[in-house]
C-alpha cells in the first residue's frame, strides 16, 4: 500500500480506498468518462429529434438555414477547435509540472470560449430582433430573409426551436465550462490542497473536449444543409 | 514516431507536441472540408466559373453530401477523442465506457424504425388524424364525401 507512506512531498497524494496512483487516477477518468456519457444521451436525443425532421422536411430546412451566417458558425467551429488545442497543451503542461505553461493555455482557452459567446450574441440577437426566436412572435418569413424565405411558418418554427434548443444548451455548456476553467485556475493560483496532481485539469480538458465534439456535429447540421 | 512520453514514476501518458500539432492540423482541413463538400457540388459553378457540367451532376445527390459531412465530422470527433482526450493512451476501462457511451448514442436510432413503419400502420381511423409529431403522409386516403371522415374523432374507427 503506498497511502501514508509516500516520501516525495511533490508526489501526488494516494488515498485509502486505492491500492497505488494509477488506479486512482483511472478511477477519476473513469468517473469523468461516466458523466460524459450521460452529456453524450442527453444531446443525443436531442440529435435524434433533430435527424427525425431534418429527414421529414429536408428541403424545407435548406431554406431555413439560410438565415444562419456559415462564416460565423465556421469562425466559431475554428475557434473552438483552437481552444481544444488550448487546452490539450494545457494538460501537457500540468503533466510536465509546468505551471506557468498551463496557466497560460488555461487563460487562452477561456478568451476562446468568451469570444465563442460573443460569435453566439452576434448571431443570436438579430434572430431576436427579426422574431425568428420560436415565441408568439415568430414570424416566418423574414421581413428581410437572407435565403428564398419559403417553407411554412410551422415547420420553419420547428428548425428554429431545434436551433435555438440544441445551439443555447451548447452554449451554455461552453459558459459553465468558462467559469469551470476559471474556477481550476483560482485553486492551481491558490495552491489549493485539491490540487495534488494533473488530474483535475485533464478532467476539466474531458469536459471541454466533450464540448468542443458537440459543436463539431452541430455545425454541419445547422450551418451547412445542402440544397 | 513516437507519440508519447512517459514522466518518470508514474505510468500516464504525455501526449507530445508533434501529435496535438498534427492533430489539430487534421483538424483545421477536415473542417474546410466540411465547408467544401457542403456547399461545392451545388453552389459550385458560382465559385468555380465554367465549370457548371461538372457540378451539375451531383444536383440530385444531397444525400451524398449529407454523407461526406457526416463522415468528416465523424473523423473529427475521432481525432478529438482519441489524441486531445487522450482515450488512445487511456486504460481499457475508460475505453470501455466511451466506446459504450457512443454505442448507446447510436442505439437511440433504433426508434427510426417507428417513424419509417408508421405510414404502413394497419389501424383502420388513424389515416385521418391530424397531423402529430410526424405527418402520415405516404397513406393513400380513398376519397369519401365531404364532411364524413374527416371529422372522424381520434381514437375512433372510421367504421
Amino acid at each position: 500500500m503506498a497511502a501514508n507512506t509516500t516520501v516525495d512531498p511533490n508526489a501526488p497524494v494516494v488515498y485509502e480506498q486505492y491500492e497505488d496512483i494509477d488506479q486512482q487516477q483511472e478511477t477519476y477518468i473513469v468517473g469523468m468518462w461516466a458523466f460524459l456519457v450521460t452529456e453524450v444521451m442527453m444531446f443525443g436525443a436531442l440529435f435524434l429529434i433533430y435527424a427525425l425532421y431534418r429527414w421529414k422536411f429536408h428541403g424545407e430546412f435548406f431554406i431555413y438555414h439560410e438565415e444562419l451566417s456559415w462564416q460565423w458558425g465556421g469562425l466559431n467551429t475554428m475557434n473552438l477547435l483552437l481552444s481544444s488545442f488550448f487546452m490539450a497543451k494545457a494538460v501537457q503542461a500540468a503533466q510536465l509540472k509546468k505551471t506557468k505553461v498551463q496557466m497560460a493555455f488555461l487563460g487562452l482557452t477561456i478568451v476562446c470560449a468568451l469570444i465563442f459567446l460573443g460569435i453566439k450574441a452576434i448571431e443570436w440577437i438579430p434572430k431576436f430582433q427579426h422574431n425568428l426566436v420560436p415565441t408568439d412572435s415568430f414570424h416566418w418569413p423574414p421581413h428581410e430573409p437572407h435565403g428564398s424565405g419559403g417553407g411554412s411558418p410551422e415547420h420553419a418554427r420547428v428548425f428554429y426551436s431545434l436551433y435555438f434548443i440544441m445551439t443555447g444548451l451548447h452554449g451554455v455548456h461552453v459558459l459553465l465550462g468558462a467559469l469551470v476553467i476559471g474556477i481550476l485556475m483560482f485553486l492551481i493560483k491558490t495552491k489549493n490542497k485539491v490540487i495534488t496532481d494533473y488530474i483535475p485539469t485533464e478532467m476539466v480538458g474531458l469536459y471541454w473536449h466533450f464540448v468542443d465534439l458537440v459543436w463539431i456535429f452541430l455545425y454541419p447540421l445547422f450551418y451547412l444543409i445542402p440544397k | 514516431m513516437a507519440d508519447s512520453t512517459h514522466e518518470s514514476g508514474h505510468s500516464h501518458h504525455i501526449v507530445s507536441n508533434k501529435v496535438l500539432n498534427w492533430t489539430f492540423l487534421q483538424l483545421f482541413i477536415a473542417m474546410l472540408a466540411t465547408i467544401a463538400a457542403a456547399r461545392l457540388p451545388f453552389d459550385g459553378p458560382k465559385f468555380f466559373p465554367g465549370m457548371t457540367g461538372f457540378f451539375n451532376q451531383f444536383q440530385n445527390m444531397w444525400w451524398l453530401t449529407n454523407l461526406i459531412a457526416l463522415g468528416i465530422a465523424i473523423f473529427k470527433a475521432v481525432q478529438v477523442i482519441k489524441y486531445f482526450m487522450g482515450v488512445k493512451y487511456a486504460s481499457n476501462l475508460a475505453k470501455l465506457y466511451c466506446v459504450g457511451g457512443f454505442f448507446g448514442f447510436s442505439m437511440l436510432f433504433i426508434l427510426f424504425w417507428d417513424y419509417v413503419g408508421r405510414p404502413y400502420e394497419p389501424v383502420q381511423g388513424w389515416e385521418r388524424m391530424p397531423e402529430t409529431a410526424f405527418p402520415r403522409d405516404r397513406i393513400e386516403v380513398k376519397e369519401e364525401p365531404a364532411g364524413h371522415a374527416s371529422e372522424t374523432p381520434v381514437g375512433e374507427s372510421s367504421h
